[in-house]
């Protein structure tokens, strides 16, 4: 097939247009808020972002940051759990609380005829969750199970060991809660934590949708005047990053499949070199004509979603490529991977590659940033890294601007692999042949 | 638009995933939005056959373009199991025109995402892109509908990439398939709607380039397509573009409408199925649902909501927090795969459970039934009813506001019955539907003698694996 080229027939597209939010409104609110709203009147809801410090590695326990994630839609004093859904549910609304390593952010969404409402609902949520003892039992039972369950699967014992080999002791390597911890963990942990972690004076509100601005903030300003809490709140410390050279093998007897992971950490958004270590990470693993793609997937037929993607943190972008492909050739593959890391590192991308990944990224935002959702979510992500909306218009242009120079060099910088580390969980067979690739250290599951 | 695990069989991968699918789930309709041009649909028909919907929005400078093919599981021949997804990502294999693996590349390089799935009664193709690529989209995909590439070498290919799909979705994961690829096979009787949907691997191996161009020339011709287009452009204009492209595509016999009906059970079937991987019990019980269109459907599209739709549903307040019995609960008509609207001959709904350490199965399930008949009997309040629409309202506009989310409502509805304008009429439908009729709908469908109960338990050596 090499070799090959499409007909003339294919009709030519145009450049990717530039993404233009319009007219973005930016208020403070006197305790401490951001507040940002951009108005895109496509259909007549609203999408609200409200996002603290107090992410998946705040606090001093895994199992505390997650339960005030579950907490939080568990109502107040005022209205417990089930009232506060049938609430949502009358304004056609809905309501989620995401984590990322630093923060945590309220998603909620209402017909925008209910705009005042939305807002005050989540006010309410943010100054007094209640954490009541009952419906927080429940939780708890939900938790353990569903890290039981997750512990089942070959993936999850994958990025939690990642992410300890990586970070150390730093708390974004911290593991996931054991039973015992979340057993421990009260009401009183909780409150503590929301009391810390729940900063008004650094939070950030995202509107967008078909709301009048001035209006929108006038509201939010009443809904959210009386929030108060410390001045100061939560910061991940600075992460010094560590590099393995062997392989860690968890294993998981009976496996049919190896799920491979590995990882560099890098810049993160807004700093220097982020961009060029993205794109690097693009042409590795990034859509359907990615390298890991072409080589993994279509040519060898080792793997379905060989994929490789950067996470940005505060303190740094974590960078990982990922497949999971059948125990025989577990080797093979990560032979491969090794080698398409390799050739990145020290062989400029062909230009049209990286014209073609460049087009991917530019044209993947803009999809992104289409919905109501999409675009408030994205806003919610890029200001909890202190950047803005104009990150997300000035992006394109930057990638334009990145060279095939700079990919090699971020390329040699954080993704060879030697500074790359390895995780794979697996059945035992396949660990002989991967001794040939570097030294295996390989632990045996316990009991 | 596929999630890499868990999901439902597709082409892709959660790299190239644009963000929330929209499309799982259609909801009513506020009748004030539907006069504005903004959502208006508008269908046409070339003289090949092929069906064009057209639903403009142009906020955005970007446009959806799918292809939604009238065949899907139910439809592979037996001793085939699983062909019809294999299918599927031999449409991403090249063309004498654009070989491999160009399809791809000529879409990211425009800065589109692309993407394919497989359902019980279609199967799913889509590109999104920027406008300026909507006339390269419209060829290439008229070019693969014409003619397409199939050889040995990348239907092998495909085969492995297929069989690794499989693993990571159902070998190599506890509660692989659970009720979408299992609880199926023992609730029906006949090889269409009874069979293993992803396939089995012997099946998979046996298949054929001769299988491959039959399935082709008998289900991806013309007359057997729905063409979407949603997004930025003006419907004269690509209603051209599509007539220059499409137009040229020959028409292909008439496919044969297969008999897919069969009889509702007499008594309740009871399956255990153990999972060496499963750290707690889970169980499904799958209901033989109502056929679209008739009296129950949109009734019963409803109950769903307000049986198992968040904190504030009958079985979560029940069950989940009363009594303390379950830890999670969630359903409805092909769950979780799919919606009301997602099927046409035989489908479940159905209900899956989490039971609390200590609760046996069997226990949760004599609750759910208790529920259901609570329900029949009693129907849901007024303010349940209306919060249910409320949701789907809601629902509505969140997917419309989405290219692949309209883009896909709009192709079910169309491809799988032929009524895409129904989409935006849904509101006032589902507006009529009082808990009486809830009440109905639930007493004649969710009853413990037609259903089957899958039990998933922890333990070696289960069926299926």
């Amino acid at each position: 097939m090499t070799g090959s080229v499409p007909s003339e027939e294919v009709p030519q597209p145009g450049a990717v247009p530039n993404l233009h939010l319009g007219r973005v409104h930016r208020s403070k609110l006197a305790n401490g808020p951001e507040v940002m709203v951009v108005p895109r009147p496509t259909v007549p809801r609203v999408e609200l972002r409200v996002s603290v410090p107090a992410g998946a590695a705040a606090g001093d326990s895994a199992a505390a940051a997650e339960l005030l994630r579950m907490g939080i839609p568990l109502g107040t004093r005022e209205l417990d759990q089930e009232q506060l859904a049938e609430r949502l549910q009358d304004l056609g609304g809905a309501l989620q609380v995401h984590q990322d390593l630093d923060r945590l952010t309220i998603s909620a969404a209402a017909l925008s005829e209910a705009e005042s409402e939305l807002y005050q609902l989540v006010a309410s949520l943010v100054q007094e969750p209640d954490f009541p003892r009952d419906d927080l039992a429940i939780e708890k039972a939900k938790l353990v199970e569903g890290l039981r369950s997750a512990r089942a699967t070959p993936h999850f014992p994958a990025h939690e060991a990642l992410g300890e080999l990586v970070y150390g002791r730093h708390p974004y390597g911290r593991r996931e809660p054991t039973e015992g911890e979340v057993a421990r963990t009260g009401r009183r942990a909780l409150q503590e934590l929301h009391r810390k972690t729940f900063t008004p004076s650094l939070a950030q509100i995202t509107v967008v949708g078909d709301v009048d601005p001035r209006s929108t903030i006038r509201r939010l300003r009443t809904a959210f005047s009386g929030w108060e809490g410390p001045r100061k709140g939560w910061k991940a410390p600075r992460v010094r990053a560590m590099t393995h050279q062997d392989l860690l093998y968890l294993e998981r007897p009976g496996s049919v499949q190896t799920v491979v992971v590995a990882a560099s950490s890098g810049p993160t958004m807004g700093e220097p070199g982020h961009i060029a270590f993205s794109l690097a990470t693009a042409v590795l693993g990034g859509g359907f004509t990615s390298r890991m793609m072409a080589n993994l997937r279509e040519d060898k037929g080792y793997t379905y979603s060989p994929h490789a993607r950067v996470e940005s943190h505060s303190r740094d972008g974590l960078a990982s490529a990922s497949m999971e492909v059948r125990t025989e050739v577990t080797a093979a593959a990560l032979a491969e991977l090794r080698h398409e890391l390799a050739r990145l590192a020290t062989v400029p991308v062909p230009e049209d590659e990286l014209a073609t990944t460049r087009s991917y990224l530019e044209g993947a935002r803009l999809v992104t940033l289409q919905t109501q959702a999409g675009l408030a979510s994205a806003l919610a992500q890029v200001r909890g890294l202190g950047l803005d909306h104009r990150y997300l218009e000035r992006y394109q242009a930057e990638l334009e601007r990145c060279s095939a120079e700079d990919v090699m060099g971020a390329a040699r910088r954080y993704l060879s692999p030697t500074r790359m580390t390895t995780v794979l969980v697996g059945d035992e067979s396949a660990v002989p042949g991967l001794e040939a690739l570097a030294p295996v250290r390989h632990r045996r599951p316990r009991g | 638009m596929e999630p890499g695990h868990g999901g439902g069989p597709g082409s892709g991968s959660q790299s190239h995933s644009p963000g929330e699918r929209g499309g799982a789930s259609l909801g009513c309709y506020d009748a004030e939005v539907d006069s504005e041009a903004s959502t208006a649909v508008t269908t046409a028909r070339l003289e090949n056959g092929l069906e064009v919907v057209m639903s403009p929005e142009r906020a955005s400078p970007t446009v959806g373009v799918g292809v939604f093919y009238r065949v899907g599981f139910r439809l592979e021949p037996e001793g085939r199991t699983g062909f019809a997804h294999l299918f599927e990502h031999l449409m991403f294999q090249g063309t004498p025109k654009v070989p491999k693996p160009h399809f791809g590349n000529l879409i990211n390089s425009a800065g589109g995402l692309l993407n394919g799935f497989t359902r019980h009664d279609y199967t799913a193709y889509f590109e999104i892109l920027p406008t300026s690529a909507l006339e390269m989209a419209v060829f290439l995909e008229a070019d693969r509908m014409g003619q397409l590439d199939i050889n040995s070498g990348t239907l092998r290919n495909q085969l492995q990439v297929v069989e690794e799909e499989v693993r990571v979705n159902v070998l190599n994961q506890p509660y692989g398939g659970f009720s979408w690829l299992w609880l199926t096979q023992h609730a029906f009787s006949r090889f269409p709607n009874n069979h293993n949907f992803y396939g089995e691997f012997a099946d998979l191996e046996a298949a054929s380039v001769e299988d491959a161009v039959e399935f082709y020339r008998s289900w991806y011709g013309p007359g057997n397509a729905t063409l979407v287009l949603v997004g930025d452009f003006d419907p004269d204009a690509a209603l051209q573009l599509v007539e220059h492209h499409f137009g040229s595509v020959a028409p292909r016999p008439e496919p044969p409408q297969p008999d897919l009906e069969e009889p509702l059970p007499a008594d309740r079937r009871e399956h255990r199925h153990l999972d060496p991987l499963a750290p707690t019990a889970q169980v499904a019980v799958g209901y033989p649902t109502a056929p679209f269109g008739s009296e129950d459907h949109l009734p019963l599209a409803l109950a769903a909501r307000i049986l198992t739709d968040g904190r504030a549903s009958w079985l979560q307040r029940t069950l989940v927090r009363e009594r303390e019995l379950l830890l999670h609960v969630a359903g409805g008509p092909l769950y979780p795969i799919g919606d009301s609207f997602e099927f046409r001959g035989p489908a479940l709904f159905t209900i899956e459970a989490t039971p609390r350490e200590g609760v046996p199965t069997e226990e949760a399930v004599l609750a759910l039934d208790r529920e259901l008949a609570r329900l029949a009997a009693d129907g849901p309040t007024e303010e349940e009813l209306h919060r249910a629409r409320r949701r789907e309202l809601a629902r509505h506009h969140a997917t419309t506001d989405s290219r692949l989310g309209r883009l896909t409502t709009l192709g079910v509805m169309a491809a799988v019955h032929r009524q895409a304008k129904l989409v935006d009429l849904l509101p006032q439908r589902f507006a009529e539907v009082t808990p009486a009729q809830v009440a109905e709908a639930a007493g004649r469908w969710l009853r413990p003698e037609h259903s089957t109960v899958l039990h998933w338990l922890p333990g070696a050596g289960g069926e299926g694996r």
